[in-house]
């Protein structure tokens, strides 16, 4: 060692990769599957990906009149805050969704540089039917993930391939992102094809041409839209033909009706990180077989909204808060221990599929025991949640071992149904009322499939939905297709972009505080404000940027 | 011989002048005793005096007392008294014994003053030698009080009992690569000593230097063999801040937990980069030089030392929770007249006043519901099944001391024989150990077997010599969350301690049954029975192997020019097995049931050249220059496996991991990194009155990519002892004056590898997807970390001047320090924006300053030392003070708060405040009315009997903005006391330590102080805020209460300062000879006790609280600290 030849300081790093070695097919063809593997909005490990979660529960379902929280006071108070429209600039679960969306994005782009260069360079190379096809799986992706973050934070930084790492930070959020998402969801629509490989999680050109549709109905470009909608119907056998249970059923996964579903998995070893970690703090407490955390509880709010007319119709002008159905809530002594769920009630059978209560039997887990699976029903009311759930007789290949909260269960980000209700909405807002109508039937005479619930061999309630005789106005066939939705779509994480994108929250939310605030007190009181349909940009991004990040308004 | 001289030689003289020259003095003698003295007028001289003082006494006994020692032998001859003065050689011999053992030193040198002659004593320690009458003798031998004697005529035998030495000058210690006398010190080191480390037992010699070495902060904790927090003059970086230790000469970064402290020669801390630069790029924290004990020439001198003790947790100190009555009622108090709900009255009842239920569970029955039909023992079923599990717990009425439940009284014992001796051609030292010590909380514990041999071997005539050092140290923790290589676990919320602070006092410990009660069931919670935790985990373990040493030759190539190599290796494997048992118990429990098990070794060799040139010119300037070079290179690797569906639960031969059927999981980690080195360093001095030294150190490190792969650091010193100087030779109180000044850059790389590369990742967990049928995953890549190719050396530049002084010939001694150092290029992984980054790692980059200034005082006086006195008293303090403060952090980062900890945020890091400053709201007192919130700045939800913030910003409502630093971890100063006495076989140490003016943070509070989670109470809330009490600053309990009222606030923050009674200890060594005969040379029994007394106003559990890591080390956060015990000791030294 007196003299030391410099390869001496030469290390490489141990177990990881650098930027040579994975210049090759293999490695665009690696950085794509890894551009996709944070659709589950997790990096690594399991907790604490509840904000990206894909169901988005939280800021799509808890932040609007579906669900509260849930489990108690104390747990997770920066919850709490969402779902009192109270959020401050330093809730972790904003973070969460920034940093994993951004995750996300980075991978897309280091996915389309290292393709160009692979592309540009001497070596081997894709042919141009794939290299064109994976530029449009990647920018498909990249306008998921900035989609999630416009609908959240409205003003976020854009940045794509050609900007470097170390450029990044300095990029402003004062451009409306909407014209590059649109971009790239525009260039997979006329790129994609098939999947490739026949893999179920890819994105094909029905994805993208789903995914533009449900972009311009955001943007209200419903003459636009409705084609693209069109045609993923048109790609699909008839939604009556479908199983609604398909959808929350591992066994039944990328059936016909998925259009985009991000795909969970149990590790091979066991573990979860590529389960469904995001909904894993909304398995029930206590008694329950899988038991943890006990978020996610549905509201009083939406149990009713399922209630029916003598018609089986919805109370499209909100009667369903009147004498509301309240379970087993705040009875005590021998009615509590005594009760007996009321099977006289008329319900859209579609309650009993998308929420537990008591006394009706929940999947294959048993007969719903009200308190016994709750942690704090006095603070988040008596009901839990149940499209995240799985079939106990699943659980040995479907949850992880010893952290049975997490499941294999697929989330869909877009289903059929979804799309027949936003072309239903497109047809509504272009005044073809007749055509929306169909739409919506097919939902509602799906829904009248479901097989009713039963206890002693008799149903446990009243189940009835028939389908609309007719939209007398455009008035009418908004209320019904937007309740529709509602019931269709409960606690799949659709509610509070709904309410946001039909200009109703404030309405709707401060009227649901009215009435949930009854009972509850988490609800009392709640003021909705225009800077509510959005959020405040975290403030340590905001700290990291340098000064190029600014606040929205009203934070 | 005549009468008549034989007759003066009775006579009695009387002598009443003190001063006067030899020929009046034999004159008076001849006057009054009638003899007649014969002599040549040499003898006289000129002006040759005596002083006698006053004395009466016969002739002979003034003759001897007198002229005796002036040489001059007399002779009587009839009448005459012949005077000759003696100049002849003499024959003179003796043996040197250490005074304390009794043992002979071999080895011994023994020279004339001012000339060259001399010898070194054999390995009986004797030595035979000519010398002349008036010669003086030095003796002296490293780590001994040397001595100087004169040669008298009237004595042949020269038996010397050395004294070892305690703080003297002349003592020898290591620096860099090199030795130097203590008193030719130029920079800021603290020997530290090693006498009174020993007498206190801890597992690890760094928890034994606490208060020891001034400006060296170390913190605590009770957990078996802990490596306990060693801060040098202050934090330097906020990254990591652990010294550099060198081990006999071979640089060890990591834990010290295998190094058996009775091995340990001598320690010393290099404190300024003038100290410490030679050790470049690892040095800015400091270097603790490390030397174990070498053999040393003489027959075998053998050993043994023990002691046993036991622990006691000190139970009194933790906080007190309240009973399940008063719980109940503040709890039911907290709903604030609003619903408690279900989970509540189930238990408590719906009354005005709560009933406590008898019994707190029987299958799914809760509290009241349960009926004597529910609790009957035939349903009872334990088992791993939750569907059919069904126990049945009473409730514990008059509550739970859950401290008092996972606490005990532990045994401590520490056993080693050595045994050190050689000839003049080999040397060796070798020992071995046994060191156990459980824990004061149950079921966790720490035992370790050391065994070391140091050898050294010289051939050709001494100019070439080899050896080796080697240690082997085998270990094992067990236990709950102990682990000697990632120690840390077993304090903070979810470890046992934590829970403790957490479980409702309603739940006992055991159900009905005699298994683990839990917080199964309502309004319980969601704590651990800690008990249960630990009693689940006693069957973990970690063992490790550890060899650490280093093979050396040196040759003297020229005289006074030495060539060195040592090759040095640290090779460690360890193992462990950590075992999980269903825990259906708890709210939030589980069946899972599994084995975890992980092996792996770390790796580094060091292998270090020098060339060292002493040179001594004219006896005025001492040069010394050394060059060399050093390499290293380290590796490590780890494997860890795991399973679960154990068929069989509790029984170790069946825990292998093929047993064990679902969450198969493996996996291996690794590191690998290198460093190349060249170095120089020069000394000089001129007369011992002028000292100059200066060092340079060229590092490459593998951290840094081609653009920063070397870094340069240079330092230099100079010190000027005044005592040698001219004009101060009369002021004979001063026995050793010096002024030092130095400065210096020394350097830190200590940041994890490859930041200058942008690194990808595959792997199951962070980048596969099931992409082809949402079932068989396929794996990706992604990046997850981020490059800066320019990262480059972190430095920090300090200035040190400083001051030594011995005065009295060594009664009183001292030293001063002031410094400055100033940390720059602070590596810093500025969190970058998602955008830029996403998920994955910002790389390090080279901003922020920091700077620590600190004075530093150190006094001992020593009373009956230097004249060997039965009574001898030490008494030494060390005071030092230390202001840290960030100076600037990066550009456009004005702040960052840390420290995340559930929804607390206790931490800053902040230009122009200390590092680690705590963060929050400033408590301005309770919300007294209605009227008060309306008048006042408010947050979301405040309300009346709730914390009342300081609106720091002044916009009239409290939000995030108005946080700010309401706490400082640091001390205004840290303090220690030493008291040590012996008389003749009796010897008394006390020793007593306390740091003043720092903050602590009680993050447990968090828990006992609110209801964010249904658990224990603090009583302090019985005297919380009311209508009726509105003086209280405690907030009054509510259930509904706003997180604002739990965020991070000073509410939190207290005084941490302490003073400690650290050890204390009382020896008697028996008078052995008179006992075993010669078997035994020396014993000495001993009691000991540790921490028998604490004074502080902090209310947590213990105040000394070690860091944590977060994002950057949380300081002074108080999350469930494993506290100190109590320990009282028994021992025995014996030699033989």
């Amino acid at each position: 060692a007196f003299s030391c030849s410099k390869s001496f300081l030469e290390r490489n790093p141990q177990a990881e990769l650098t930027y040579p070695q994975i210049e090759s097919k293999d490695g665009v063809e690696g950085l794509l599957v890894g551009a996709y593997a944070l659709l589950n909005g997790n990096i690594n490990g399991d907790w604490g990906n509840y904000a990206s979660a894909p169901s988005q529960w939280l800021l799509g379902e808890v932040a609007a009149d579906n669900a509260h929280k849930g489990s108690n006071n104390g747990d997770q108070p920066n919850m709490n805050l969402i779902e009192q429209h109270k959020p401050t600039s330093t809730n972790d679960n904003l973070q969460v969704l920034w940093n994993r969306s951004y995750e996300g994005i980075v991978r897309c782009n280091n996915t389309l540089r290292i393709l160009a260069q692979l592309q540009a360079g001497s070596g081997e190379k894709f042919d141009d039917e794939r290299a064109i096809q994976i530029q449009g799986e990647a920018r498909f992706l990249r306008a998921h993930y900035y989609f999630m973050l416009k609908r959240i934070f409205v003003n976020v930084p854009y940045v794509d391939e050609t900007v470097a790492a170390e450029d990044a930070s300095a990029v402003p959020n004062d451009a409306d992102v909407n014209p590059k998402i649109e971009e790239d969801l525009q260039f997979a629509v006329d790129n994609l094809t098939d999947k490739f490989n026949n893999e179920a999680g890819r994105a094909d050109k029905i994805t993208a041409k789903a995914y533009l549709g449900k972009f311009l109905l955001y943007q209200e470009r419903y003459d636009e839209a409705l084609p693209l909608l069109k045609d993923v119907i048109a790609s699909r056998p008839d939604i009556t033909s479908l199983p609604f249970t398909d959808n929350f059923d591992v066994t039944k996964e990328n059936g016909p009706e998925s259009i985009f579903s991000v795909q969970h998995t149990i590790n091979p070893d066991g573990t979860g990180d590529n389960g469904n970690v995001g909904d894993m703090l909304n398995f029930f407490y206590g008694t329950a077989p899988i038991s943890c955390c006990g978020f996610f509880q549905p509201s009083f709010d939406l149990v009713n909204s399922y209630r029916v007319t003598d018609d089986g119709l919805p109370m499209l002008d909100g009667t369903y808060q009147d004498n509301p159905y309240l379970s087993d809530f705040k009875l005590s002594g021998d009615d509590k221990s005594d009760y007996k769920v009321d099977k006289n009630l008329a319900i859209d059978p579609r309650l009993d599929y998308t929420v537990g209560r008591r006394g009706v039997p929940f999947r294959d887990w048993g007969i719903m025991p009200g308190d016994g699976w709750i942690r704090d029903p006095g603070f988040a009311g008596p009901f839990v949640a149940m499209k995240h759930t799985i079939e106990s007789s699943q659980f040995a290949t479907n949850t992880v071992a010893g952290t049975q909260q997490i499941t294999g269960l697929n989330v869909n980000i877009i289903r059929l149904a979804d799309v027949y209700l936003m072309a239903a909405e497109c047809q509504t807002e272009l005044g073809n009322l007749a055509d929306a109508l169909q739409l919506i039937n097919a939902i509602r005479e799906r829904a009248a499939n479901l097989s009713p619930k039963e206890v002693d061999g008799t149903p446990v309630a009243a189940y009835k939905v028939k389908p609309y005789p007719s939209f007398p106005n455009v008035d009418y066939a908004r209320k019904a297709v937007r309740f529709e939705r509602r019931l269709e779509l409960a606690l799949e994480g659709h509610r509070f972009y709904d309410l946001v994108r039909w200009h109703v929250a404030k309405d709707v939310l401060e009227n649901y505080s009215k009435f949930e605030g009854k009972y509850l007190s988490i609800s009392k009181n709640l003021s909705f404000q225009d800077k509510n349909t959005y959020y405040p940009i975290p403030q340590d991004e905001i700290d990291r940027s340098g000064g190029a990040l600014k606040q929205n308004d009203g934070y | 011989h005549t009468a008549e001289a034989q007759g003066a030689l009775k006579r009695t003289i009387s002598i009443t002048k003190t001063r006067m020259t030899l020929k009046s003095f034999l004159e008076n003698l001849e006057n009054q005793s009638h003899a007649k003295f014969i002599y040549s007028p040499s003898i006289l001289k000129s002006h040759r005096t005596v002083e006698v003082g006053v004395l009466t006494s016969d002739l002979e006994h003034v003759l001897n007392e007198v002229l005796v020692p002036m040489d001059i032998d007399y002779k009587v001859e009839g009448e005459k008294i012949l005077l000759i003065q003696n100049r002849q050689d003499t024959k003179i011999g003796g043996k040197i014994i250490d005074a304390v053992t009794k043992q002979p030193l071999p080895g011994v040198s023994v020279l004339i003053k001012g000339s060259s002659n001399g010898i070194l004593t054999n390995e009986e320690g004797q030595f035979t030698f000519s010398a002349k009458v008036n010669d003086v003798l030095v003796i002296s031998y490293v780590g001994y009080v040397g001595q100087e004697i004169k040669v008298t005529s009237s004595r042949q035998v020269y038996n010397i009992s050395l004294e070892p030495t305690t703080s003297d000058l002349d003592e020898v210690v290591v620096t860099g690569y090199s030795s130097q006398r203590k008193k030719d010190l130029t920079g800021a080191v603290a020997v530290v000593d090693i006498g009174q480390m020993k007498s206190q037992p801890a597992a690890s010699a760094v928890e034994a230097m606490q208060g020891k070495a001034p400006g060296v902060q170390i913190i605590t904790d009770g957990a078996p063999a802990s490596t306990p927090q060693i801060r040098i003059r202050g934090y330097s970086t906020i990254n990591n801040n652990d010294p550099l230790y060198v081990i006999d000469g071979v640089p060890y970064e990591g834990k010290l937990s295998w190094l058996n402290q009775a091995d340990i020669e001598s320690m010393q801390v290099l404190k300024d980069a003038s100290a410490a630069s030679i050790y470049g790029s690892r040095a800015n924290n400091g270097v603790v030089i490390i030397t174990t004990k070498q053999g040393t020439t003489g027959k075998p001198a053998i050993t043994f030392d023990a002691y046993y003790g036991t622990q006691d947790p000190r139970n009194g100190s933790f906080p007190k929770m309240m009973n399940p009555t008063q719980y109940a009622e503040n709890l039911l108090l907290s709903f604030h007249g609003e619903d408690p709900g279900s989970s509540f009255t189930k238990l408590y009842g719906s009354g005005a006043t709560p009933v406590l239920p008898e019994y707190l569970l029987a299958g799914s029955k809760v509290g009241l519901e349960v009926t004597d039909a529910d609790a009957n023992p035939s349903l009872y079923n334990y088992t791993r099944d939750n569907s059919t599990f069904y126990q049945i717990t009473k409730a514990n009425q008059t509550g739970t001391n859950w401290f008092d439940e996972i606490t005990e009284n532990a045994p401590l014992q520490s056993y080693q024989l050595a045994a050190n001796g050689g000839s003049d051609n080999a040397t060796y030292a070798v020992s071995a150990a046994y060191f156990g010590q459980n824990g004061t909380i149950k079921h966790t514990g720490f035992d370790r077997f050391n065994f070391r041999s140091n050898t050294q071997i010289s051939a050709f005539n001494n100019r070439f010599r080899f050896g080796e050092n080697a240690q082997y140290s085998y270990s094992e923790n067990y236990g709950f969350g102990s682990n000697v290589n990632t120690p840390g676990t077993y304090q903070d919320e979810g470890s046992a301690l934590g829970f403790a602070y957490r479980i409702p006092t309603i739940i006992p410990v055991y159900d009905i049954m005699g298994n683990f009660a839990g917080s199964k069931g309502g309004a319980l919670g969601n704590a651990q029975n800690p008990l249960a935790m630990l009693y689940r985990a006693k069957d973990n373990k970690n063992k490790s192997n550890f060899f650490f040493g280093n093979i050396f030759g040196e040759v003297d190539v020229v005289d006074g020019l030495t060539a060195r190599t040592s090759f040095g290796i640290r090779y460690e494997n360890y193992n462990g097995i950590s075992l999980t048992y269903p825990n259906l118990e708890f709210s939030e429990g589980s069946n899972a049931n599994g084995d975890s098990e992980n092996q792996g070794y770390n790796t580094e060799w060091t292998w270090t050249n020098t060339l060292n040139y002493k040179k001594n010119f004219n006896d005025e300037h001492n040069l010394n220059v050394l060059i060399g070079t050093e390499a290293i290179r380290n590796r490590s690797r780890q494997l860890v496996g795991s399973r679960n569906g154990y068929f069989i639960l509790g029984n170790l031969d069946y825990y292998y991991l093929d047993a064990g059927t679902s969450n198969i999981t493996n996996s291996s980690t690794g590191s690998v990194g290198s460093l190349f080195s060249i170095f120089g360093k020069a000394d000089y001095s001129y007369k011992d009155r002028y000292l100059l030294s200066a060092t340079v150190r060229r590092d490459g490190s593998s951290n840094f990519g081609s653009a920063h792969q070397y870094g340069v650091f240079p330092a230099g010193s100079v010190a000027w002892r005044l005592s040698q100087e001219e004009f101060m030779k009369n002021t004979e109180w001063l026995t050793d004056l010096k002024i030092r000044a130095g400065y210096g850059i020394t350097g830190n790389q200590r940041i994890p590898a490859f930041q200058y590369l942008d690194r990808l990742q595959s792997s199951i967990g962070s980048s596969s997807y099931p992409i082809a049928d949402g079932k068989g995953l396929v794996t990706g890549v992604r990046q997850n970390a981020f490059k800066n190719e320019v990262v480059k050396w972190e430095e920090v530049r300090s200035l040190n001047i400083g001051l030594d002084f011995t005065v009295l010939n060594g009664k009183f001694d001292g030293s001063f320090d002031w410094y400055n150092k100033k940390t720059s290029d602070m590596l810093y992984p500025v969190p970058l924006p998602s955008v830029a980054v996403g998920g994955g790692s910002s790389p390090y980059v080279n901003v922020g300053d920091m700077e620590n200034k600190g004075v530093e005082l150190t006094l001992g006086y020593h009373y009956g030392r230097e004249d060997d006195r039965p009574f001898k008293f030490d008494v030494g303090v060390n005071i030092s003070r230390n202001v840290n403060k960030v100076i600037e952090l990066a550009p456009g980062v004005t702040q960052q708060i840390y420290g995340n900890f559930r929804s607390l945020s206790t931490t800053v890091l902040k230009a122009g405040d200390p590092f680690g400053s705590f963060y929050g709201y400033k408590v301005a007192g309770i919300y007294q009315s209605e009227e008060d919130l309306a008048n006042s700045a408010t947050y979301t939800d405040a309300r009346v009997g709730g914390l009342k913030y300081v609106d720091i910003d002044g916009n009239g409502s409290i939000g995030p903005e108005d946080r700010t630093v309401i706490g400082n971890p640091h001390p205004d100063f840290i303090y220690s006391l030493s008291l040590n006495a012996s008389y003749k076989n009796f010897d008394l140490a006390l020793f007593f330590n306390g740091s003043q003016g720092n903050d602590l943070y009680e993050a447990t509070r968090y828990f006992t102080d609110f209801t964010t989670f249904d658990g224990a109470l603090s009583t302090r809330l019985l005297d919380a805020w009311s209508p009726t009490n509105t003086s209280s600053t405690i907030p009054s309990l509510y259930r509904g209460a706003s997180d604002f009222e739990y965020a991070s606030s000073s509410y939190y923050v207290q005084d941490g300062s302490f003073f400690r009674l650290k050890n204390f200890q009382i020896g008697y060594t028996l008078p052995a000879e008179h006992l075993f005969g010669k078997a035994i040379s020396r014993m000495r029994v001993y009691l000991g006790a540790t921490n028998l007394f604490t004074v502080t106003d902090y209310t947590g559990l213990d105040p000394e609280v070690s860091q944590e890591d977060s994002t950057f080390p949380v300081l002074g956060v108080d999350r469930g600290i494993y506290p100190v015990s109590r320990q009282f000791i028994i021992g025995l030294n014996v030699g033989f």
